[in-house]
């Protein structure tokens, strides 16, 4: 296993998935943009936070910050997506895999470099967003209303960012991918890892919804949930990624 | 440079190589022929450290293929039966990701060294995905000698080009040869094979026939000489020479088999023009390759 190779791979990818266009951009970067736009106008424009008694203020706060958490949940899973099949089925349909399999290359450096060069971004720019989210907030909200929203999120927004992004990122990046080396067409590859999303994200949407506030431990539990899916997963893609699958059966 | 014993490959029930043993010494243009679904691209991958062998084990520039597959992948170069490039990416790009894979010290030397042969260096900017057919090829043969290797696998290298892209592929093939680097040739151009080729190796699941183009036509159809008659030949007595295996007449055609024409064809015209022949053309039959490999397959058919 070399660095060197890995990296190699993974700058390939990018390279590749910048030109490869719309879809691949749109899915990496706007949706996520947008995402942030929306929850930003939401905690600007429905609250007037000057208005609200002081004693109302901290079930507000709890009530308006619960938005932007939910899309801070879904942009690890949303941005892999057109990545991962990407990475996987625009080698099948170029024909492109047997060359790159007759390079000095290990099948674990190629399988890593793949599933690296989703999770980076998927989790890179959900801190960036993140970061540029309290940038905004700190900047725009009275202090009254940032310090109430630090004592209520802060162990949430550490666990979304800190271990739910980065296990949501594998997951969908390896779910999409066991899909992608599955079927033969991108539209079916598309389709079915939407569906693969589906489950994660309305767990974390009920969990919001429910008690959140006050068990913030149910994101790390669901965190947990998402690292046993993400162990099952790598098995099955192990599996499916050996030299002699890729090479007769990825077609 | 290469050495294959019992090499064997199946697919479930399939058998695609079987028994497979071959010896091809270094500098030598071996050239790979078969009917469609022979096996010739999978030997390839097996030799190329790309498919590991079911049974039996091969050796190529001196590194088992099964013990160390890696290791064969860094000596030895490949042409895939598909180019497969990145389309999106410029030839540059293509080729600067193998080159990097490859690890090698010069990689930007590399590049524009085969570049420049092939006549892509212009265009090195440009996606390889809006490259011609034939392009591409040039770009996949020079993905292939990035790094220097010393034996090179081309599968189907002029396949679905035009006369003249195939012959500048064909010509740069020779030159690589003439660098004195093995070369193991699969085509369905058995004129390409005739003319670039020092053995002929004729597949079909197993090796039906190895030889040098000139060895398998004799082996074939021993040596025969063409006589051209200003008459036709009407003469009832035999040639009564010991080296004639055979005569066949033609109308104004004499088809003699016989053995070492270089010393006796002297003393058979002699003969000829004693018995009243009015010699016109004397010259060797020549078989094509063409008719080798048909008479070869439908051999091993029946
Ligand atoms: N991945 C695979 N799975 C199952 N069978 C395979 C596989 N690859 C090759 N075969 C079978 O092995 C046999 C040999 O195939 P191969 O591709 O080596 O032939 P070939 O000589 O290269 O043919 P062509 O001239 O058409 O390129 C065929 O019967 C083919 O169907
Ligand atoms: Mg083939």
């Amino acid at each position: 296993m070399t660095l060197k190779r890995v990296r190699v791979v993974i700058v390939k990818e990018w390279r590749e998935a910048f030109k490869g266009g719309k879809t691949v951009w749109i899915g990496t970067v706007a949706i996520p943009l947008i995402l942030l736009g929306i929850s930003l106008f939401q905690l600007f424009h429905i609250s007037d936070f000057r208005a609200i008694p002081p004693e109302e203020l901290p079930r507000v706060v709890g009530a308006v910050f619960l938005v932007p958490l939910l899309y801070f949940l879904m942009f690890p899973l949303v941005i892999p997506h057109s990545i991962a099949i990407y990475a996987i089925m625009s080698e099948k349909e170029q024909k492109s895999l047997e060359p790159l399999l007759a390079m000095p290359l290990r099948t674990g450096e190629l399988f890593l470099a793949k599933t690296l060069a989703s999770v980076l971004p998927a989790v890179g720019i959900t801190w960036v967003a993140f970061g540029l989210f309290l940038v905004v907030i700190q900047a725009l909200l009275p202090a009254s209303v940032l310090e109430l929203a630090w004592q209520q999120f802060s162990p949430l927004w550490g666990m979304a960012l800190g271990l739910f992004a980065p296990l949501a990122a594998t997951f969908m990046t390896l779910a999409a991918m066991a899909i992608a080396t599955r079927v033969s067409d991108l539209r079916t590859a598309q389709l079915l890892s939407s569906f693969a999303m589906l489950p994660v994200l309305m767990s974390a949407f009920f969990l919001v919804l429910q008690e959140t506030l006050s068990r913030p431990e149910l994101l790390g539990l669901l965190s947990v949930g998402l690292l046993v899916l993400d162990m099952w997963l790598l098995l099955l893609n192990v599996k499916l990624f050996g030299r002699e699958e890729i090479l007769t059966r990825w077609r | 440079m290469i050495v294959a014993e019992n090499l064997t490959r199946r697919f479930g029930d399939r058998i695609a190589v079987e028994n497979l043993s071959l010896e091809i010494a270094e500098g030598e243009v071996f050239g790979f022929l078969g009917p469609n679904g022979a096996g010739k691209t999978t030997t390839v991958r097996m030799l190329a450290g790309l498919l590991a062998p079911t049974g039996g084990r091969a050796v190529v520039a001196g590194v088992d293929v099964v013990a160390q597959p890696q290791r064969v992948r860094t000596l030895v170069g490949i042409l895939t039966e598909h180019p497969g490039l990145y389309e999106k990416l410029s030839a540059w790009h293509n080729l600067k990701f193998y080159a990097d894979l490859y690890d090698l010290p010069n990689p930007q030397a590399q590049i524009e060294k085969y570049l420049r042969l092939l006549g892509l260096w212009e265009r090195r900017f440009e996606p390889a995905g809006t490259f011609s057919k034939g392009m591409k090829q040039k770009l996949a043969i020079a993905r292939a000698l990035l790094h220097e290797p010393r034996v090179l696998f081309l599968d189907e290298p002029t396949s679905g080009l035009d006369p003249e892209a195939a012959k500048t592929v064909r010509d740069f093939i020779a030159q690589l040869a003439s660098e004195k680097r093995t070369i193991f040739l699969c085509t369905h151009n058995l004129h390409e094979a005739e003319q670039l080729c020092t053995r002929i190796g004729l597949m079909r699941q197993r090796l039906i026939r190895v030889g040098s183009p000139t060895s398998l036509k004799r082996e074939l159809y021993g040596r025969q000489i063409v006589i051209e008659l200003q008459e036709p030949w009407t003469a009832s007595e035999d040639l009564h020479l010991p080296f004639v295996r055979s005569v066949q007449r033609d109308d104004r055609r004499l088809l003699v088999e016989l053995d070492d024409p270089e010393q006796h064809n002297p003393t058979l015209i002699k003969r000829l023009v004693e018995l009243g022949a009015q010699i016109q053309f004397v010259r060797e039959q020549d078989r094509t390759l063409e008719e080798v490999y048909l008479e070869l397959i439908s051999e091993e058919q029946r």
